[in-house]
């Protein structure tokens, strides 16, 4: 367990360099996140937790089954948690705002969803279909800093309670529970700041002592007022983080580079402030957690954000070089020099940051929904796959997913058990469509019941602040507080089902080979034994999705077409809301696999799916990343949301300048191709096979698991195995490794 | 027009420039010892046997008209002798460990192919490589497909031992961005002994080429014991240091990535022993190749 203060650790006489100060807050980052591993790990973010053995709350619920639900539940035990939360203090952080909880994971597992709103039939369908309905899920939608920038919490405070007093008796309960939160929230930042100035009294090393004694000035003046300064914009920022982290795990981000540019500009011009500070206060602020930004790209009028900013925030990251989410937009304005710096980065430090993401492809789509081009360039990189317009927009962004070769197995069994048809690839096309869309319309009717009763489980109460307009209308963002209502319908396992169709095609109806009854009863026996594995080969082998012009490709384009009207028609019968498909499975892989028996692409019983719109491994012999992204480009549903790519990459593909350069025109060339969004990881084979075998042999080894960064160390075996086969799936066979 | 295909790489990062796609086409008139490819020698097609990804169905057994795949002491083998390279067992063989090399395939299926990626060559500077085997023993197809890739707008370069006549090879080169070839051995004995052929004419179309004005890349590749001595890479870099259009010279470390096809063809590996150089053993063959005043760069 983690200590939580580290007071007179070092010499009287000790001088810091910041990048001293960033080396060891770096070295103390890993030996924590060492600590979490051996504690448990998780398949997750990091969100800078801290795992540490001083403070533990304990739910207090309004509920016989143990577990809260409404306003005045999370409202009171959020207020009781901030009135004991130690504070965290390291003297050598320019911030404090560590944090060591979720108060929505200390509810039962099960009984997130309050049982008053039952949703029985649906979730017949959701098991049906293995559909991840997002019901009783939060955040996934993001905040407007800004907000909190401009009124500060003491402004946010005012503004509630004049809205209180002109709004009748059915928004109280809205106004009296977020008055409660704020109250609490500027009482913990004071007695935070009161806490700091006694540790600075105490701390023996005059650098450290004074920086604790600056903490302090700063943490009372960001406790109700905006942020003035650089340092105290970031530190509220820190402080936003673990507020919204510490009540459900709030996702926030935005374009950090604008953000903070207007502050960085002002404390330079003042004489107040240097790069070489700007630099350490912002890996402090990514030390701090591990949340979503994006970097550069275009503004609402087209014109490029890059700035001395957005290059001090690579440096930062580049030295503080941990798990940084950070995206870059690329669009055809974008500084070149920032962009290659970012690739150089990117492959120097084998860390999977930064990503990309295509400012045409997400604008163009977003558009298609009705929008703006300006607000179409306002959805910035938030989440593992999403965008959102910060203040905006309710989303339910990668909470929903519907396990698309669960559909496709309901559908080929009912096929093959049906004595009045003759299977045909026309049959089972017919069936695929008829079952996809009562798992889409279902999920569709699941959306709409979380809207209608998530403020009777969990309101908003920290994100609701954040948004435009909402304090005004006086109620949850679920329940019309919102300016725009776009949800995330994400479908997972594309590669599975396109595979599966392409294999009964080529196999059966072009070559003649094996009919629908003999790959079924192989199936069914899960390919075993000698018979069984020939079927399987002969199946895996066919054309593949991200093959080029195969069969494979053929199937996912009609798959995602298909896919794409159907979660479009969900605006028809649910007017007023917007559905936005995509195609990510996030870390549910796993899960998604383990619920789907054989598929006639020759997969096992229970293996996972594809990973987001990747394909399945061994999917060309040369295993072209060009190949497999043409074909990913062309799958993209195209409404503004994401089918993500994820390269795998040795780090000898660009070990020099050379290399480098050729990456970057990859890049380039991927993300005007049509494609939304791009991760890579960098690893040496040798090197995560080893770290596999034991975790802690590289506890500061970062990958890119999904749309998140995590520390290796931290994920469980079955997701460190994914990664590995990923990692030493190259050219479409195992490599051998040393 | 149609010529034996072993392999269409796209994404090819290390055949030229940029972001390209290598089409190895089968045949060679050299027969260097130490070929990681060396399914590409022969211009007829051969079969592959990657032991490690047969699953045991018998299939091939059942299919091979001369009966050339044979269970001895446990272990499947093919007489070589028997086998008419027909292709029916690797046809039958869907676990792949079984494999035709040489795909007979026209200039059209080919363009099919590499126009995919035209967006990646236009972005990096990159396009086509033509590979082998030699290029130049197919030359005709050769010439078709660079004409092919320069009217479609994709820069076209060759891998070539250059060791033909330059007037036969002119009318190809005419049509390239960029050409990449090989000086294995500067001495000729030596030449003739490790490759069966002298390196005369490679010398003298060296400079033939320079003429054209075409960007040129020289490349050796270190074979342990053959080719990795200071006085060779120093004989040929002094050779080379005199040629206006060369961009650079290259090093490429030795690719021990030919064993598994030795085995797959129940060839002998000669250099089955041989790993790649240090890292100090680079930097000196390196830095003795800079000492003519030329750009090195170790591959």
């Amino acid at each position: 367990m983690s200590k939580i203060k580290f007071i007179n650790e070092f010499d009287k006489n000790k001088t810091f360099t910041y990048d001293e100060r960033i080396a060891l807050l770096r070295r103390r980052k890993v030996a924590q996140t060492e600590e979490k591993a051996r504690a448990g790990g998780a398949n997750e973010d990091d969100y800078g937790l801290i795992v540490q053995d001083e403070f533990h709350y304990k739910l207090k619920p309004n509920h016989e089954n143990g577990s809260i639900y409404g306003y005045s539940a999370w409202r009171e035990n959020y207020c009781a948690i901030l009135k004991e939360h130690p504070l965290y203090c390291d003297p050598l952080d320019a911030f404090v705002g560590k944090g060591f909880l979720f108060l929505e994971r200390l509810r039962p597992a099960d009984k997130k969803w309050n049982p008053a709103y039952p949703f029985d039939e649906l979730q017949a369908l959701f098991t049906k279909y293995n559909v991840i309905s997002g019901i009783d899920n939060c955040h996934h939608f993001t905040p407007d800093l800004q907000i909190g920038f401009d009124l500060g919490w003491g402004g946010i405070l005012r503004k509630l309670r004049e809205q209180r007093e002109l709004h009748d008796e059915s928004h109280h309960e809205f106004y009296d529970a977020e008055i409660a939160v704020v109250e609490a929230i500027i009482a913990f930042l004071k007695r935070i700041s009161g806490e700091l100035a006694e540790l600075a009294e105490i701390e023996e090393n005059p650098t450290l002592k004074e920086n604790l004694k600056q903490m302090a000035k700063v943490n009372l003046r960001v406790a109700d007022n905006p942020p003035e300064t650089f340092r105290e914009a970031v530190q509220w920022m820190c402080w936003f983080s673990m507020l919204s982290r510490t009540y459900n795990r709030g996702s926030a981000g935005g374009q950090l580079d604008e953000m903070l540019r207007p502050y960085y500009e002002r404390d330079i011009e003042r004489g107040i402030l240097t790069d070489d500070e700007a630099v350490f206060y912002l890996a402090c602020l990514f030390l701090q957690d591990s949340r979503y930004f994006q970097l550069a790209g275009p503004d609402e009028n087209g014109k490029d954000m890059t700035s001395k900013i957005s290059y001090l925030c690579l440096d930062a990251a580049d030295k503080i070089n941990i798990a940084c989410n950070l995206t870059i937009r690329v669009h055809e304005g974008l500084d070149e020099e920032f962009f290659k710096k970012s690739v150089a980065y990117l492959f120097k430090n084998k860390q999977g940051w930064p990503r990309y993401s295509s400012d045409s492809a997400l604008a163009e789509g977003f558009m298609k929904c009705g929008y703006s081009l300006e607000l179409a360039r306002k959805r910035v990189a938030a989440g593992c796959h999403w965008m959102c317009i910060p203040g905006m927009e309710y989303t339910m962004n990668d909470t929903v997913k519907i396990n698309l070769a669960r559909v496709f197995e309901v559908a080929f069994y009912e096929m093959m058990e049906d004595e009045s048809c003759k299977p045909s690839m026309e049959e089972l096309w017919a069936r695929y469509e008829k079952h996809l869309k009562i798992a889409v319309d279902a999920t569709g009717n699941g959306i709409m019941h979380h809207l209608k009763y998530q403020s009777k489980t969990q309101p908003e109460l920290i994100l609701n602040l954040f948004q435009h307009g909402l304090i005004e209308k006086g109620v949850n963002i679920t329940d019309g507080g919102a300016n725009y209502y776009n949800m995330c319908v994400d479908g997972s396992g594309i590669a599975v089902v396109a595979d599966s169709f392409a294999a009964l095609a080529q196999r059966i109806e072009r070559e003649g080979k094996l009919s629908f009854g003999e790959i079924t009863a192989h199936m069914k026996e899960n390919f075993e034994g000698k018979d069984g594995e020939y079927i399987r080969q002969l199946l895996q082998h066919s054309e593949r999705y991200c093959g080029g012009d195969t069969l494979g490709d053929l199937y996912a384009k009609r798959v995602s077409d298909l896919y794409t009207a159907l979660v479009r028609d969900l605006n028809v019968q649910h007017p007023g809301i917007n559905f936005i498909p995509g195609f990510f499975s996030w870390s549910n892989t796993i899960g998604l696999g383990e619920t789907v028996g054989a598929t006639p692409n020759g997969r096992r019983y229970g293996e996972p799916i594809n990973h987001g719109a990747n394909p399945n491994g061994g999917f060309r012999r040369d295993g072209a990343v060009s190949s497999m992204c043409n074909s990913i480009g062309m799958i993209q549903p195209g409404y503004g949301n994401c089918a993500p790519v994820q390269l795998e990459f040795d780090p000898g593909i660009a070990n020099d300048e050379e290399g480098v350069e050729k990456m970057a025109a990859m890049i380039k060339t991927i993300m005007q191709t049509g494609n939304t969004l791009l991760n890579i990881n960098i690893i040496d084979a040798n090197k995560i096979l080893e770290a596999h075998k034991d975790p802690f042999k590289y506890p500061d080894l970062v990958v890119r698991v999904t749309g998140f960064t995590a520390f290796f160390a931290m994920l469980s075996p079955e997701f460190r195995q994914l990664v590995v086969d990923r990692v030493t799936s190259v050219n479409g066979s195992k490599i051998e490794c040393e | 027009m149609t010529t034996l295909v072993t392999d269409i790489q796209r994404f090819s990062l290390s055949d030229g420039d940029g972001i390209r796609t290598t089409v190895f086409l089968k045949g060679c008139n050299m027969r260097c010892t130490w070929c990681h490819n060396p399914e590409t020698i022969s211009r007829t097609p051969e079969l592959m046997f990657y032991r490690s990804k047969c699953i045991g169905c018998g299939k091939c057994f059942e299919v091979c008209p001369v009966g050339a795949h044979k269970l001895i002491d446990g272990e499947h083998i093919i007489d070589r002798e028997l086998c008419k390279r027909c292709g029916k067992c690797a046809e039958a063989c869907y676990a792949e460990a079984l494999a035709t090399c040489g795909k007979e395939m026209s200039v059209d299926e080919v363009m099919a192919e590499v126009r995919q990626d035209k967006a990646y060559y236009d972005n990096s500077n990159g396009g086509v490589t033509i590979s082998g085997g030699e290029v130049l023993c197919n030359l005709e197809f050769a010439t078709e497909l660079a004409q092919r890739c320069k009217a479609e707008g994709i820069s076209c370069a060759i891998e070539t031992n250059l060791s033909f006549p330059f007037e036969t090879i002119e009318p190809l080169i005419r049509e390239l961005d960029q050409v990449m070839f090989d000086i294995k051995l500067f001495d000729g004995e030596a030449h003739k002994k490790h490759t069966g052929i002298p390196n005369k004419t490679l010398l003298e179309n060296a400079y033939k080429l320079d003429k054209l004005g075409i960007p040129l890349t020289v490349r050796t590749p270190l074979i342990p014991g053959v080719t990795d001595t200071e006085e060779n890479i120093s004989a040929i870099a002094e050779y080379i240091s005199g040629m206006k259009n060369l961009v650079r010279y290259e090093l490429l470390n030795f690719n021990p990535l030919g064993e598994s096809k030795y085995r797959g063809l129940d060839k002998e590996n000669l250099h089955e022993s041989a790993r790649p150089l240090a890292e100090d053993r680079l930097a000196g063959l390196k830095a003795c190749a800079e000492a003519k005043g030329i750009t090195v760069k170790i591959v």
